[in-house]
């Protein structure tokens, strides 16, 4: 991948902003955050008619090969569906397509500093006492997702969807990312996908923006545990709300290895905060369903890390790691909620 | 090979978790951290690849003949793990169609067997294991 350096973008913004004089960037460097985008900070300063700015940036880039299926104008026209309803994000700045300039494309957001969003600082002794506002505004924000209207939302650019037909739209799409990126056969994914399809869950009671990775590590929060912002929206898509609530339930991103859901707080409890924000009656036998699309999601997602590894595409070690991690501990989840772990 | 890879995979990851990860921040901070954990999972396959894929493929061969398949190879000739995955991916992949072809039958034979497939399914995500894994 082509290196990002601060001469580059400042060449670009001179080219892209005829206004701006004195351009400088400070402090370029690349954060540990997610498998499937390159994300950079950096510091930003330049004079205009309106005198001299200072900014603080977030990069994002699109690697030549990725672990999940998006591009970088899904994820900032995302961002900007959802700004100012409800849900806190960061507000998108610019967006690059041309692959030219960086060796992929890229967007420019705020960067909102100095907060936390470690899965695995939560489960420090230290946050333990926190836990539970984090819980609240964890899944309270899901809901509030969940409540908005898709109607309000400008979510042209994403692929259509129905109440009906959600469900086995997105299950179709993830079996044929495990086709595509296959990495040897898989018994109990494939006879979860079967028993899938010969037991659909019922329409959709709504249809909305589903985050589609909405979990802890997902989210920026404070040193009391407010949640600032929610982070990562390159899976977002019109489908169930079901979906985000199923994927935040995932055993694998129970990261204290115990009961408490993306290591935050039990089954139930985020169940009853989701309820009460989405204003939504979950249907144990449709969340069950979602659940198991978000193992064969999970699955798929796991193996196209193994695949662009293999492959050469894309060496990040966190694709390799992923894999090993994840692979197992995915199909075991799939025994548990199919009873026969 | 001496020292035993378990050990030294464990002993090189905790050097770089000691030893270099203090010294990183950020991206690199996370790939060193990433690596280590790397390690620690190549001590722990290192020892029971083998037998757990010659475990698994003679587990998956008698369910086959079971259900009147007959496996894509008889037996593990060559126990290298590359060959022993090689025949345990085809072997899952016969799995994959008997279990199938079995849940389009109603009769307790396919039930039994069915049952029978799911145990070792269970077995078999056991011995896979990855002690690091949240679940």
């Amino acid at each position: 991948m082509k290196p990002l350096t601060e001469e580059a973008l400042i060449t670009y913004l001179a080219q892209r902003m005829p206004d701006w004089r004195d351009i400088r960037i400070e402090g370029l460097h690349r954060l540990p955050l997610g498998a499937s985008r390159e994300t950079f900070r950096f510091d930003l300063s330049y004079s205009d008619a309106n005198g001299r700015h200072e900014d603080r940036l977030i990069l994002r880039r699109d690697p030549p090969a990725s672990n999940v299926d998006s591009d970088r104008r899904h994820e900032y026209e995302s961002y900007r569906a959802i700004h100012g309803h409800g849900v806190p994000v960061p507000r998108m700045i610019l967006l690059e397509e041309d692959p030219e300039h960086f060796g992929g494309a890229i967007s420019l957001a705020e960067d909102l500093r100095g907060y936390h969003n470690s899965e695995y600082q939560l489960q420090e002794a230290a946050w333990r006492d926190r836990l539970p506002r984090i819980a609240q505004q964890f899944w309270t924000s899901m809901g509030t997702l969940a409540a908005v209207p898709v109607d309000a939302l400008d979510l042209s650019f994403m692929k259509p969807a129905t109440p009906e037909g959600t469900a086995m739209q997105e299950l179709d799409f993830w079996e044929a990312t495990l086709d595509k990126n296959d990495v040897g056969a898989e018994p109990i994914t494939r006879a979860a996908i079967r028993w899938m399809r010969r037991n659909p869950p019922p329409p959709a009671q709504k249809l909305a923006m589903v985050h589609g990775d909405f979990r802890a590590g997902n989210f920026l929060y404070d040193d009391e545990g407010h949640l600032i912002a929610v982070l990562d929206w390159e899976m977002a898509h019109q489908g169930d709300p079901l979906e985000d609530l199923a994927w935040s339930l995932a055993r694998v991103f129970s990261f204290g290895k115990d009961e408490r859901r993306s290591g935050i707080a039990l089954r139930e409890e985020a169940i009853a905060i989701w309820q009460a924000a989405s204003g939504l009656e979950v249907d144990p036998a449709a969340l069950h369903w979602w659940e198991l699309l978000n193992c064969i999601k999970g699955q798929g997602i796991w193996n196209s890390c193994a695949h662009v590894w293999s492959e050469g595409t894309n060496r990040d070690v966190i694709h390799a790691y992923a894999a090993w991690w994840l692979r197992n501990a995915q199909d075991r989840a799939i025994l548990e909620l199919m009873g026969k772990l | 090979m001496r020292p035993f890879v378990p050990v030294a995979a464990a002993a090189l990851a905790e050097r770089l978790r000691s030893e270099i990860l203090p010294e990183l921040t950020g991206f690199r901070a996370g790939n060193v951290a990433m690596t280590a954990a790397m390690f620690d999972m190549i001590g722990e396959e290192w020892d029971r690849a083998a037998a757990r894929l010659f475990e698994e493929n003679a587990a998956i061969r008698a369910l086959l003949l079971r259900g009147g398949v007959r496996p894509p190879q008889d037996q593990d000739d060559d126990l290298r793990i590359s060959a022993l995955d090689a025949n345990n991916d085809a072997l899952r992949q016969a799995l994959i169609t008997l279990h199938a072809a079995l849940e389009q039958r109603d009769d307790a034979g396919a039930r039994a067997l069915e049952d029978a497939i799911w145990d070792e399914l269970r077995r078999s995500v056991e011995r896979r294991t990855i002690s690091s894994a949240n679940f």
